[in-house]
């Protein structure tokens, strides 16, 4: 493509998009008529969605503090194993997985990674759980599993993008591949990788809290359940505290990660 | 002559207490969840049996999966189109250059922040309750998701515009709207593709699972033979699952390349 | 220091690349203990191949080079690690790990001397840690050695990467255009820090050198190559212009010298 398309192909470029806009909403009303979800069946739908809020007041707050916050916890702490198994595994992976200091194995590491990253955590969880029975250690392998794979991507491509100058140099003063690893490369590449964690748990924390509708641990299974008793106030209470802690967890994290790569 | 400076002292407490963290959070979440490297030894043989009765896949199955799977495939589409058009106007008042005044940016922007924390399958939760089981509900969640991961990302992107033509509008007498329309806009369009095409991987993805609650799609099929213990029927849904998703998220990396 | 003297043979010694360009044909060359030598060249004469197969970074085609009578091993491994202790380099872009501090660096030329597990969780024994911190008074940056390297001006950071090359106590140093990203006072603070190393310890010191003028300047011995081969191989203080049209194959211009009153001079 030019470096300016607007300016040198308008035609071409309005046709493209103009294309791209008629295939898109043809796709778009044949998935409608498809799913069935007809012009009568859409004029219900915000009626519905308001009468299920209205009931959403008052969040129970008493059931919050008791049954919401302990799962809300639960899903923090399998976020948290999970993303430390992921790091742990992911870092040595991550090194091996760079084309450009081990071309071969590189290609390999790489095939596990995208396969791993495939997976959604909750499918991981559906064989993880009769193996290690029900509860949150399933929803933490699930979790560290399916992160690794991610996490070896970008690390990957972090350790790819450093300045190989220090490896030759490394070697040149006789020290071995191993440490010039440990000298050239993970210094350069430490505090990306460290941010790609804390930000990796910033969405595990989301991925485990979901893990409970397939009976994996966190708040997830709450949700469902106070949802299919119709619960409303609970689910309410549910709703919001898990908004304040992400919220919270996001910003935290967030500023940390702006800290390390400064620093 | 140059004289060794003492070597400055280690910031010891911030250290430790790093360290004192990292190390007390992985224990209590380890002790919380009940990690246990012997539980997970001793249940290797269930595991192992596990995985015999899931393979081979039931190939039999296949062809139960197509109607379900292309209902997958329409939520994702919906959900994109619907969250990629109502996603533009949020994405917009979010961006700190263009947005109608600070009371705007900051409402739109917090509102930006709390749709993303809640993950997808809550929102497919909500909706199975207010509108009924089925793929209504996997279509307004998967609306729901796209807004919160377009509007983010674009109004990043949007930020880092170059101000010279909207202001260029704007001086010519352009009204606000007019401005995003042709001043700011075009500048954003290849990075809002990008990301809608981006939001529509992580929606097939997701419209996969949405069924584990209700909310339409494969995942329902999926639900209903974990729960009878079909397990050479789930690997055969699972593997489905995965090869569609490689081969959706490899299209859609070619086109997001040749735009790049 | 060292009881190895330093010296280095090339024996029919050629380096074919991959692609077919020839880096060094049929060398043959011997430098003693101590020297200072000065080797110039137009880009592409096979400076840095010479340089890097003294200590194996490339791999000679047939032939060989030898370090105070050893072959230098052509696989990796254990015996080329020994060999590459003795030989300190300096690179043109000096080649430091920036987020670490100028310490740290330093002691990546004590790599190959102590145990790998010491090495790999950064327990230096105090001796090693001396000998880092005697290799910086050396080139006069001891005030930095606590400060990221990154921190430092061009100049500074060869001197680290001088300091590295010492902290391996080495019998050869390797200098591959190290003052080619430098301003000219810088360039002529680290020529003098190379010559006056050369001097007090006897390391031998091989340098790559673009500038003319430099190498008339600093070296002892001047060695010239052209495609590869040796074209000449004499005392500085005899060399001439004519020698140097020879060595470049055309008449040099002011892109060949650092000064450009040094024409001739």
């Amino acid at each position: 493509m030019s470096a300016n398309p607007g300016l040198l192909k308008p035609q071409k470029q309005i046709g493209w998009a103009t294309w791209a806009t008629f295939i898109i909403a043809v796709l778009f009303f044949w998935s409608l008529i498809a799913i069935e979800f007809s012009p009568g069946r859409m004029i219900q739908v915000p009626g519905q969605i308001a009468r299920v809020l209205s009931f959403f007041y008052p969040a129970d707050m008493a059931y919050g503090w008791s049954a919401v916050l302990p799962a809300i916890i639960e899903s923090i702490q399998i976020a948290w194993i999970g993303t430390i198994i992921a790091a742990l595994l992911s870092l040595p992976l991550a090194l091996f997985g760079a084309r450009t200091l081990f071309p071969r194995i590189a290609r390999f590491v790489k095939l596990i990674s995208a396969t791993a990253r495939a997976f959604p955590e909750i499918l991981l969880a559906i064989y993880f759980v009769p193996i290690v029975g029900l509860g949150p250690f399933a929803g933490a392998l699930a979790i560290g599993i399916s992160s690794v794979g991610m996490l070896t991507k970008l690390g990957a491509e972090v350790v790819e993008s450093i300045d190989f100058g220090p490896v030759e140099a490394v070697e040149a003063s006789g020290g071995s591949r191993i440490l010039a690893l440990r000298y050239a490369v993970v210094p350069q590449v430490l505090p990306e990788i460290v941010a790609h964690w804390l930000f990796r748990f910033e969405l595990n924390i989301r991925a485990s809290a979901v893990l409970g509708v397939v009976g994996a641990g966190g708040v997830g299974g709450v949700l469902l359940n106070t949802l299919r008793y119709r619960h409303f106030e609970k689910a309410a209470a549910v709703l919001l505290l898990t908004i304040i802690v992400v919220l919270i967890i996001d910003m935290v994290s967030g500023e940390i990660r702006r800290k390390i790569i400064r620093g | 002559m140059n004289v060794a400076p003492p070597r400055p002292a280690r910031n010891w407490p911030l250290l430790l207490g790093t360290l004192g963290f990292l190390v007390g959070m992985t224990w209590w979440s380890g002790h919380g969840i009940g990690f246990s490297l012997t539980e997970l030894l001793c249940n290797l043989p269930g595991g192992q049996r596990l995985l015999q009765e899931s393979w081979p896949p039931d190939f039999a199955f296949l062809p139960r999966l197509y109607a379900p799977f292309m209902e997958t495939i329409y939520i994702a589409i919906i959900g994109t189109v619907v969250g990629g058009i109502l996603a533009i106007p949020i994405a917009v008042l979010a961006a700190r250059n263009l947005t109608l005044g600070p009371i705007v940016w900051f409402a739109d922007r917090n509102f930006m922040n709390i749709l993303r924390t809640l993950p997808d399958l809550f929102w497919a939760m909500m909706f199975a309750t207010a509108v009924g089981f089925g793929p209504v509900a996997g279509a307004l969640a998967l609306s729901v998701f796209t807004i919160a991961v377009i509007s983010k990302l674009w109004s990043e992107s949007l930020e880092a515009i170059d101000m010279g033509m909207p202001e260029a509008v704007r001086a010519a007498g352009g009204t606000w709207l007019q401005m995003i329309q042709f001043g700011a806009i075009p500048q954003g369009l290849q990075h809002y593709v990008s990301y809608a095409l981006y939001a529509f991987e992580l929606n097939v993805r997701a419209s996969m699972v949405l069924g584990l609650v209700g909310a339409g799609g494969i995942g329902m099929i999926l639900e209903t033979q974990r729960a009878n213990f079909e397990y050479e029927r789930v690997t055969m849904i699972i593997l489905a699952v995965l090869v569609a998703v490689l081969v959706i998220e490899q299209i859609s990396e070619s086109i997001r390349k040749r735009l790049a | 220091m060292n009881k190895n003297q330093g010296s280095i043979r090339f024996t029919d010694a050629s380096v074919v690349y991959p692609n077919g360009t020839v880096g060094m044909k049929d060398l043959n060359l011997e430098i003693r203990p101590g020297e200072f030598v000065v080797i110039v060249g137009s880009s592409g004469a096979g400076k840095s191949t010479l340089l890097r197969a003294i200590n194996g970074l490339n791999r000679m085609t047939s032939g060989t080079v030898e370090v105070d009578g050893t072959k230098v091993p052509q696989k990796d491994g254990r015996e080329l690690r020994v060999l590459r202790k003795r030989v300190g380099m300096i690179f043109q872009d000096f080649r430091l790990v920036k987020r670490l501090t100028v310490m740290s660096n330093v002691l990546i030329g004590r790599l190959a001397h102590v145990p790998g597990w010491r090495a790999m969780f950064n327990l230096w024994p105090a001796h090693d840690r001396e000998v880092a911190m005697k290799a910086l008074e050396r080139v006069g940056i001891t005030e930095k050695a606590w400060v990221k390297a990154a921190q430092l001006s061009g100049g500074q950071q060869q001197r680290v990467g001088i300091a590295r090359a010492l902290a391996q106590e080495p019998a050869i140093i390797l200098a591959d255009e190290p003052v080619a990203s430098l301003d000219p006072v810088t360039t002529h603070q680290i020529m003098k820090d190379l010559v006056r190393i050369n001097r007090e310890l006897g390391i031998t010191t091989l340098v790559n050198l673009h500038f003319l003028d430099l190498a008339k300047q600093y070296g002892q011995r001047i060695i010239g190559l052209r495609f590869g081969e040796l074209v000449y191989d004499g005392s500085a203080a005899n060399v001439t212009d004519e020698d140097f049209r020879d060595i470049y194959g055309r008449d040099f211009t002011e892109d060949d010298v650092l000064d450009e009153d040094a024409v001739g001079g």
